[in-house]
């Protein structure tokens, strides 16, 4: 008999690995789903989220303390940003990003703004209610003193004013890292964008509540590190 | 040649989603509409949920351990999460969207209500006790009207959230405005923008309407501003 | 004093032979253009983050550096995507390029037609589209098993028999000849209901009885299971829809044959069964599609 060569036309289709039918039939979770993708697919989010999160969180900690201290040193001045703040929260998250798309189109930059957007406010509000919590004697006798203005302002005044500063600091960083979610919505970055892979792919449950419980953990987690920062920069509170 | 304009980006877009508004009133109506059932099921529905038991554990003292944690949790909930999640709840679109609202909705108004009715001067209290008032009016007579404002500002911020969130329920089928918004492809750019403003005023309109509120309630009382 | 001088004077001379050739060299490099970075686009359903992957590795691993956007959106976005330069190669679909985009006046009536109609308005533009593949995907029509028994439904035109008809299909369908524009005047379904899709499957509208029919693409692992059937298309509405990667003109001839020849050997490997194989493997097996790509090609020899 002869045998003819084989053409080898076609190409090859390897043996991708079949699913576990944990994942083929989509079970409630499939452990086995996330410890495969966790280096490919999960950290990475994570990674881009927590990046995302902080530099939306330093920015407008930044913006929001520059802003504060204005309206501390001119009272007039606290009027208008404060309606602008009401103003920019009330503007639903995606809306927002959407509303910056046509200006700073599809990018980090439009995501970035829009996240230090919502920081700023909280922020802002609690650093100027902290400085303006410190009792008037206490200033007074500052001055007296002898402290100038700016002496009794980062030695006395921004101590006292830490606990409500920290505890903007923590419902800023929980709601960044919530509303960061929503930045897969423009770019395809964050642990939103799991999230809608997993939507997309016949709501495939592991992936969305792996990639939706890091988003919750990472949320507590940073409001218990925050916590402790705190403890740690007023230890007279707890003496 | 013809093809599709090009949405480029630029400040022309903005004029173009006022006309966008202005060309599609009834797709706008039907989407509102539509945003507004969803929105305002989970409203109520938090409504009654939280706020009678946010009152009447800040009446009996007890339970601020679970108030600020509930307060904390919600924060912590990413409103996409919840949307997804809700996937699996039921087959139904609307339960599922309503229910993640729902759950967004509770923490604000809870700790509020909490806060707002514990947070009443304790010698006003008293006093009302020594002069012989029952419980369940010292609650309806005293603390409820001076916490209002807070009580108040809770069911703002739960409105607030819940109407921009019901936005992303369109990934889960919810409808609504964040159809238009989700949707490039059909509306480009100027409807997406159109759309963001159109959501945008709805929550505007109820973040309004609740200070509008709190103005008639509070103006006969003192208030513990 | 003198020697002091001297010193200064040596290291000055030095200095100055040592610089002579850094800048020359440096002038020397500025003369020639930089090259431009290939950034490869892609849609936004799982067959497109396949094909970007496929193309993505194929070029790197001949040593092209390739940049990559993902989830751009549908063609009018990611053709606005390319013609805006965020991207310069994207793999597109001939029939949707050919029809939706160049809004060709007479359908092309063969898959050879409709590649030259969409090369042609590319290269109008400044682009040009490499070879096209084996396999296509183009919309279809599917419903469950049990409605095309239970009407008889064999082909699209069978639809006319049944009263109350419903397509889900993708946000554009309704614009487009290639689709629901097609259904309604080429097969004469007036009274179609259009549900647009979002996140949801197509296959979980169809399962839950929402539409009667939907758009399941014909590479989707979906179609390879007996509860759905998708109906003949028998007027072609739904066009032919290889794929070819829209690529701009310079990348061409910045890269010249290394690039044209690393990409069409890999096009050509892309049969029906392949891609279903793939998409298989990410949509149902759950892998990822840079994985998946990379089996592929290695199993090829292109990677």
């Amino acid at each position: 008999m002869i045998t003819l060569p084989l053409l080898a036309n076609g190409p090859v289709i390897p043996n991708f690995g079949a699913g576990s039918t944990c994942e083929t039939e989509n079970h409630f979770f499939c452990t086995g789903w996330v410890a495969d993708h966790w280096s490919d697919t999960l950290q990475p989010a994570l990674l881009q989220h927590i990046k995302l999160a902080a530099i939306a969180v330093a920015i407008g900690f930044v913006l929001a303390f520059a802003a504060a201290l204005v309206a501390y040193r001119y009272r007039r001045a606290d009027q208008p940003i404060g309606l602008l703040s009401d103003f920019l929260y009330t503007i639903p998250s995606l809306a927002l990003f959407q509303l910056l798309v046509p200006l700073t189109g599809l990018s980090v930059t439009t995501v970035e703004i829009a996240l230090v957007s919502y920081t700023l406010l909280i922020l802002y509000r609690n650093i100027l209610e902290g400085l303006r919590g410190v009792p008037a004697e206490v200033r007074e006798s500052a001055r007296g003193m002898g402290l100038t203005r700016l002496q009794s302002l980062v030695r006395v005044e921004l101590p006292l004013a830490v606990p409500s500063i920290m505890a903007g600091l923590r419902i800023a960083t929980v709601s960044t890292i919530s509303i960061a979610t929503i930045a897969a919505f423009v770019i395809p970055e964050g642990l939103g964008r799991p999230i809608f892979i997993g939507i997309g792919q016949d709501v495939f449950k592991t992936e969305i509540i792996a990639a939706g419980g890091l988003a919750i953990l990472l949320a507590l987690a940073a409001d218990a590190l925050l916590v402790l920062l705190g403890r740690a920069l007023t230890p007279w509170r707890n003496a | 040649m013809i093809r599709l304009l090009a949405d480029s980006f630029s400040w022309g877009t903005f004029p173009d989603a006022i006309r966008f508004i202005a060309d599609n009133p009834g797709l706008l109506w039907h989407k509102s509409v539509q945003h507004m059932e969803l929105s305002g099921a989970a409203i109520g529905i938090a409504l009654l949920l939280a706020l009678p038991l946010g009152v009447v554990l800040g009446h009996l003292r007890r339970g601020s351990f679970v108030a600020i944690s509930v307060s904390n949790l919600g924060r912590a909930l990413p409103s996409l999460v919840l949307i997804a999640f809700a996937l699996f709840v039921s087959g139904h679109f609307f339960v599922n969207n309503m229910a993640a609202l729902v759950v967004l909705g509770v923490p604000p108004i809870l700790t509020n209500a909490y806060f707002g009715i514990e947070d009443v001067d304790r010698n006003i209290v008293e006093a009302a006790r020594g002069m012989g008032m029952s419980g369940r009016d010292i609650l309806f007579r005293i603390e409820l009207p001076l916490a209002l404002p807070l009580i108040i500002a809770g069911i703002r911020i739960a409105a607030v959230f819940i109407i921009a969130t019901a936005t992303i329920a369109a990934v889960a089928g919810g409808g609504g405005l964040g159809d238009v918004i989700v949707n490039q492809a059909t509306y480009h750019l100027s409807g997406v923008v159109g759309a963001s403003l159109v959501v945008s005023l709805l929550a505007f309109g109820a973040a309004l309407l609740l200070a509008l509120v709190r103005k008639l309630l509070t103006r006969p009382y003192v208030s513990a501003d | 004093m003198v020697r002091k001088h001297a010193r200064r004077a040596v290291k000055a001379a030095f200095a100055v032979a040592l610089a002579i050739p850094i800048v020359l060299g440096g002038t020397a490099n500025a003369g020639t253009t930089a090259s431009p970075t290939i950034t490869v686009g892609t849609k936004n359903f799982t067959e497109a983050f396949v094909l970007g992957q496929l193309y993505k590795q194929a070029l790197e691993a001949k040593g092209f550096k390739v940049g990559y956007k993902e989830n751009i959106g549908s063609s009018e976005l990611i053709d606005t995507a390319l013609t805006s330069g965020k991207i310069n190669f994207y793999p597109e679909y001939t029939g949707v390029l050919a029809l939706n985009i160049a809004h060709v006046k007479k359908a092309p009536k063969t898959a050879a037609a409709t590649y030259a109609a969409a090369k042609a308005f590319e290269e109008k533009r400044g682009y040009t589209m490499l070879k096209q593949t084996p396999f296509f995907d183009a919309d279809s029509f599917t419903v469950l098993t049990k409605t095309a028994k239970k009407y008889g439904l064999t082909k699209i035109s069978d639809l006319k028999k049944v009263s109350n008809l419903s397509y889900a299909g993708y946000p554009e369908c309704d614009k487009r000849i290639t689709c629901l524009l097609g259904l309604k005047q080429i097969y004469g379904l007036k009274n179609i209901k259009f549900v647009q899709l979002g996140t949801i499957p197509v296959t979980k509208l169809i399962d839950s009885g929402k539409v009667i029919g939907g758009d399941v693409f014909t590479t989707e692992p979906a179609l390879a299971n007996p509860k759905y059937t998708a109906l003949i298309d028998d007027k072609h509405i739904y066009g032919f829809q290889n794929v070819a990667p829209v690529v701009s003109k310079k990348v061409v001839s910045a890269y010249g044959a290394k690039f044209t020849n690393a990409v069409n050997a890999l096009s050509a490997k892309l049969t029906n069964k392949a891609m279903i194989a793939m998409n298989k493997a990410v949509a149902v097996d759950k892998k990822t599609p840079a994985a998946v790509a990379k089996a592929f090609l290695q199993a090829n020899g292109l990677a």
